[in-house]
């Protein structure tokens, strides 16, 4: 589903973010990049979803070379994948069935697939009944999830999640884990960048660790280290 | 489709009313180049309109009597023919032509050109060889004067000298001033789309990141873009249409005998002045704010 082929991302010439990084990345597998902070995991998703570009080597999902496609297309690309932020980068002024809707508003679907698929999603992240809460009225466990239901409701290939429970308390980043997980088990890659030891140590799922830019270790059914 | 629609429709009015203030300064500067823009065509016009009979070089205008035979014409036109040294070029403009040119330079005077209508005469316009020779002028007039059914013979006085250098004074730096308004209104309106975006840059962020395009990103910021330049040629058209009337009114309640009385402009020319200005704002509105967007699109 991902392959990453000697991929090098320089910001500056003293800023290197990764250096030389392979490794694929299986449909319906779940994957953590760990490592401490300016290690090169957020430039990872950054370049799974054509938000940058490397210097050397190439990225494919779902089978392109995603360097090499026209920014005509990145759109289309990133419509089979889903961004989950630390963040949750909710719309304050709207509501959660708006902020839901939204994604699918602006790549112009329908009103009646809006209608049917908006309240489907927040039934399977646990918050129907709460379709018409602003974002301040809700938890940070339950904004979390309305930002999932916002990246899982096209249905996309693949969810990017970049630290999605480093605001949350710990029994709330479970819940979290185990939506995810769910959503993982559809047949959605995820893959999640965490600095959060005992949520992978629970997970036992694919550990990729990167220190400094460089990948250190991949590991199946690993832990934290 | 539909739902596109209405995306861009609701979109649109959350930018415009979030940015009220923006939105009304982009407008009245727009409004204000706009409007100037227009008055200059106008008063280009206006200046054509009084100076239209000596326009093209004309040194000297020879009047033939309303009614003259075609042969008694031909005879005036062989006598001119035969100074090729001293006229250049000679038109002839018959009576129905004349009639046409007096409406447009008495129609600050209908009364006037009531009273000429029954009488009016055709003309012959002559370009001399050498415009500033006086006395083979001076001759040429004495001479063209005594031919049989020519009523007058007129020459460009004073006045018609201080129009055409007024004319030539004001038609550029008006120009410029206008161009140089419209400039700055198109700068408004890319200041007005970059802080419309700057406050929507999460929006604007979450959308690309759900694989909204460019194009559907853009295009409620371009049509706000429009519209505010729209508005701003609506505005002009509305204040020149005003400032004309109110001339033309002026220029009607003056003395017959002032010499200014041609510089208006009656005909349809104001609605195409209009109809211009109402798309140059469409124009400089689409642009100014395509290019923000475009420009700021990176978020």
């Amino acid at each position: 589903m991902i392959r990453l082929d000697n991929v090098t991302k320089t910001y500056s010439t003293e800023v290197t973010a990764l250096k030389g990084a392979s490794f694929d990345v299986a449909k319906a597998e779940f994957v953590f990049l760990v490592g401490p902070s300016g290690s090169g995991k957020s430039t990872l998703l950054r370049l799974m979803n054509r938000q940058e570009r490397p210097e050397r080597g190439s990225v494919w999902v779902a089978g392109r070379n995603i360097n090499e496609m026209p920014d005509s297309k990145v759109p289309h690309l990133r419509r089979n994948i889903g961004n989950i932020f630390q963040d949750y980068k909710l719309l304050a002024n709207k509501t959660v069935f708006e902020n839901v809707a939204f994604a699918l508003e602006v790549i112009g679907r329908p009103r009646h697939v809006i209608r049917q698929q908006v309240p489907a999603v927040l039934d399977l992240v646990g918050l129907g009944g709460k379709q018409d809460r602003f974002p301040h009225q809700l938890s940070g466990g339950e904004q979390q999830r309305v930002s999932i239901a916002r990246a899982f409701v096209n249905r996309p290939l693949i969810l990017l999640a970049d630290e999605p429970t480093g605001n949350l308390d710990p029994a709330t980043g479970e819940g979290i884990m185990r939506l995810l997980d769910r959503i993982n088990k559809t047949g959605t890659t995820v893959v999640m960048a965490t600095h959060d030891q005992r949520i992978v140590n629970m997970m036992r799922k694919r550990v990729i660790q990167l220190d400094r830019g460089v990948i250190v270790r991949d590991q199946a059914r690993g832990v934290y280290e | 489709m539909i739902s596109r629609v209405r995306y861009m429709v609701r979109e649109l009015w959350a930018s415009l009313s979030r940015n009220p203030t923006l939105t009304v300064a982009a407008v009245i500067t727009s409004t204000v180049s706009l409007f100037l823009f227009g008055m200059t065509l106008l008063i280009q016009r206006a200046f054509d309109n009084q100076l239209r009979t000596w326009s093209g070089g004309v040194e000297m205008i020879v009047y033939v009597k309303h009614g003259a035979a075609p042969n008694e014409v031909e005879l005036i036109r062989s006598t001119l023919e035969a100074q090729a040294t001293v006229i250049e070029n000679i038109s002839y403009c018959d009576e129905a032509c004349t009639t046409s040119e007096a409406e447009v330079l008495f129609a600050a005077d209908p009364d006037a050109l009531t009273q000429l209508l029954p009488e009016m005469p055709s003309m012959f316009k002559l370009t001399p060889v050498d415009k500033d020779s006086g006395d083979a002028l001076s001759a040429l007039k004495e001479m063209v004067g005594k031919l049989p059914n020519v009523i007058d013979v007129a020459t460009p006085d004073e006045q018609v000298a201080a129009l055409s250098e007024l004319k030539s004074f004001f038609s550029p730096r008006l120009l410029v001033m206008a161009l140089v308004l419209l400039f700055a209104s198109a700068l408004l309106i890319w200041n007005t789309i970059r802080t419309a975006m700057y406050a929507r840059r999460r929006e604007i962020e979450v959308m690309k990141l759900v694989g909204a395009t460019n194009w559907f990103i853009r295009l409620p910021f371009m049509l706000e873009g429009l519209l505010q330049g729209v508005a701003g040629g609506l505005l002009g058209s509305g204040f020149l249409l005003y400032m004309n009337e109110d001339w033309l009114s002026g220029m009607e309640a003056l003395d017959g005998e002032v010499g200014i009385k041609s510089m208006v402009v009656t005909d349809g020319y104001p609605g195409w002045v209009c109809l211009a200005i109402i798309l140059l704002g469409a124009f400089v509105g689409a642009v100014g704010s395509g290019t923000a967007a475009s420009r700021f699109l990176d978020v």
